[in-house]
């Protein structure tokens, strides 16, 4: 069965260019477009990663990040965004990988991969 | 009569006109009017406590240059704070009651006048062959030209330092000014960096999409790439300007800056082999710690060596001198590039102002804005012709006996 993971980002045209490439990976991807909108999909719904934006209007990503890891500590978060200093402030705690926004999706799909693969063994 | 003078020595000492040439005139009034042969004025140097010759007017002028404040006829003036009058029949030595002084030696009248208020400014010093005798109208009338002048010299004084406190206020308030500007501009391209960068990224990611989906097919893929192209370079601008606003974030070590310049060089090794730079170290070893973001740092040596590398492009040298000079760490970087044009001199730390074709022009603003968030200062030493060296100085780490606050 394909992974199942959730794309949350206030923009909708990243969203979906997440959704295309992701799908090509062969992964199966949920969309939410904002912080409340990704915890009730999460309630309702198992998941095997998210990969979450951090600045978005109302609930920022860092607030969901805090709320997934205290329900599912187990559930790996890639914070995506364009701050790069992000990396040094919450490279200590919670999220499991950072990547830095870019229309070149590389880093995002290998990093993916390498936190499915790991959770697979 | 005498308030022609006064009125006429009133005006000139409240001219517009430089003090040397106001007391050139008040000099030669002076002459004139008690019909003497020479008159100088000297004026006081509170520090070394000397007096000085400013002017002289009249015939013979071979008056001493300087007089301690103990010594001659002036000495004995500005001691006394009481004019000196000396008239007689013959003519005055070299010494006189036991005062020597050359400057009155072959005269007959000598006067010599304290120009002072609370505070002592000079002295005026008035010479004839001929004796003369000095009224007590002339004595008052002497005493009040010379308070009018002590009052003249003060008012300069204050002015000129008025004129060099107003400056240097103004120079103050124009890199207040300035580094303001940079800082609303900062923060103004960060929040629109930030909208730019997501609907850039989607444009950049379908294209990519479609360049896929395309193929090969050479009708459209010129096109295709041309725009994957451009939005990896604005994307590159974006990720700079999000940079050069990115005040938070820094990660302090101690840190060696020998050893962060000679990362930046060698990931610039190839570019300095290709263009034919040489790369002149001339770095003090074991220097004391700065307190650095390694990263943010590497950044300021790597953007000053790409605009090296590019001034430098039919080659050249690179020369990097570090020093360990009080409290600071200093680096110089010159290259040997030609230098900046004076008149775009005052725009290079602008953020976004290139002479370059595809520069985003934010180089060395964000290496202002490191070196600034670092407590360091940056220097531009513009050698017209030549090159440019650029001087940073970073304070030594605190624990490493660095003293700054
Ligand atoms: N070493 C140098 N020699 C001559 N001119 C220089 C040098 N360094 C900077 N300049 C001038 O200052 C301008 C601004 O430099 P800055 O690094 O901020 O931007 P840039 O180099 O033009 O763009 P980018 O850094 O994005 O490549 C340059 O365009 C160039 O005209
Ligand atoms: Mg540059």
């Amino acid at each position: 069965m394909n992974e199942k993971i959730l794309v949350v980002d206030d923009e909708e045209g990243i969203r979906l260019l997440y959704k295309e490439e992701l799908m090509d990976e062969g992964l199966d991807v949920h969309l939410a477009a904002s912080g409340e909108e990704a915890l009730a999909k999460l309630e309702k719904d198992k998941f095997d990663l998210i990969v979450l934006d951090i600045k978005m209007p109302g609930m920022d990503g860092i607030e969901v990040l805090r709320r997934v890891k205290e329900r599912w500590k187990n559930l790996p978060v890639i914070l995506s965004t364009a701050y790069h200093h992000y990396k040094q402030e919450f490279g200590t705690w919670a999220s499991d990988a950072y990547v830095v926004k870019s229309s070149d999706l590389k880093e995002l799909k290998t990093t993916i991969k390498d936190i499915l693969n790991t959770g697979r063994k | 009569m005498g308030y022609d003078i006064l009125s006429k020595i009133i005006e000139f000492t409240d001219s517009e006109e430089a003090l040397e040439k106001r007391l050139e005139d008040v000099a030669a009034l002076l002459i004139s009017f008690f019909a003497f042969d020479q008159c100088a004025i000297y004026l006081f140097d509170q520090e070394k406590k000397i007096l000085i010759l400013a002017v002289e007017a009249g015939s013979k002028q071979e008056g001493q240059r300087v007089y301690r404040e103990d010594e001659g006829l002036p000495g004995l003036a500005i001691k006394t704070g009481k004019p000196v009058f000396i008239t007689q029949f013959g003519r005055i030595k070299d010494v006189w009651q036991g005062i020597a002084d050359k400057s009155a030696s072959g005269f007959k009248t000598v006067i010599c006048h304290p120009v002072k208020d609370d505070i002592l400014y000079g002295a005026l010093y008035m010479r004839s062959m001929d004796k003369k005798i000095i009224s007590p109208k002339k004595k008052k009338l002497l005493a009040v030209i010379a308070l009018q002048l002590a009052t003249a010299i003060k008012n300069y004084e204050c002015i000129v330092h008025l004129t060099d406190a107003n400056k240097k206020m103004q120079d103050m308030q124009a890199r207040l000014v300035h580094a303001e500007k940079l800082l609303a501009l900062g923060e103004m391209a960060a929040t629109l960096a930030h909208e730019i960068r997501n609907p850039l990224m989607s444009i950049g990611g379908f294209t990519k999409r479609l360049q896929q989906q395309l193929g090969a097919d050479p009708s459209h893929s010129a096109y295709v790439e041309r725009i994957v192209k451009e939005v990896e370079r604005l994307e590159k601008l974006m990720d700079g300007i999000v940079r050069f606003s990115d005040k938070s974030g820094y990660e302090l070590s101690l840190e060696d800056i020998n050893n962060i310049i000679e990362e930046a060089a060698q990931f610039f090794e190839d570019e300095f082999k290709g263009s034919g730079i040489a790369v002149v170290r001339d770095m003090t070893p074991d220097m004391p710690r700065i307190e650095a973001d390694r990263q943010q740092l590497k950044l300021v040596f790597n953007n000053l060596m790409a605009n090296a590398i590019q001034a430098m492009a039919k080659g050249g040298t690179l020369t990097i001198q570090t020093r360990h000079e009080d409290n600071w760490i200093v680096t110089e970087m010159s290259d040997t590039g030609g230098g900046i044009d004076i008149k775009i001199m005052s725009n290079i730390f602008n953020p976004f102002y290139t002479t370059k074709e595809t520069g985003t022009g934010l180089g060395l603003a964000i290496t202002h804005t490191i070196v600034t968030n670092h407590k360091g200062i940056i220097e531009v030493n513009n050698n017209m012709g030549v090159g440019v060296t650029f001087v940073i100085k970073l304070p030594v780490a605190r624990e490493q006996g660095g003293n700054y606050e």
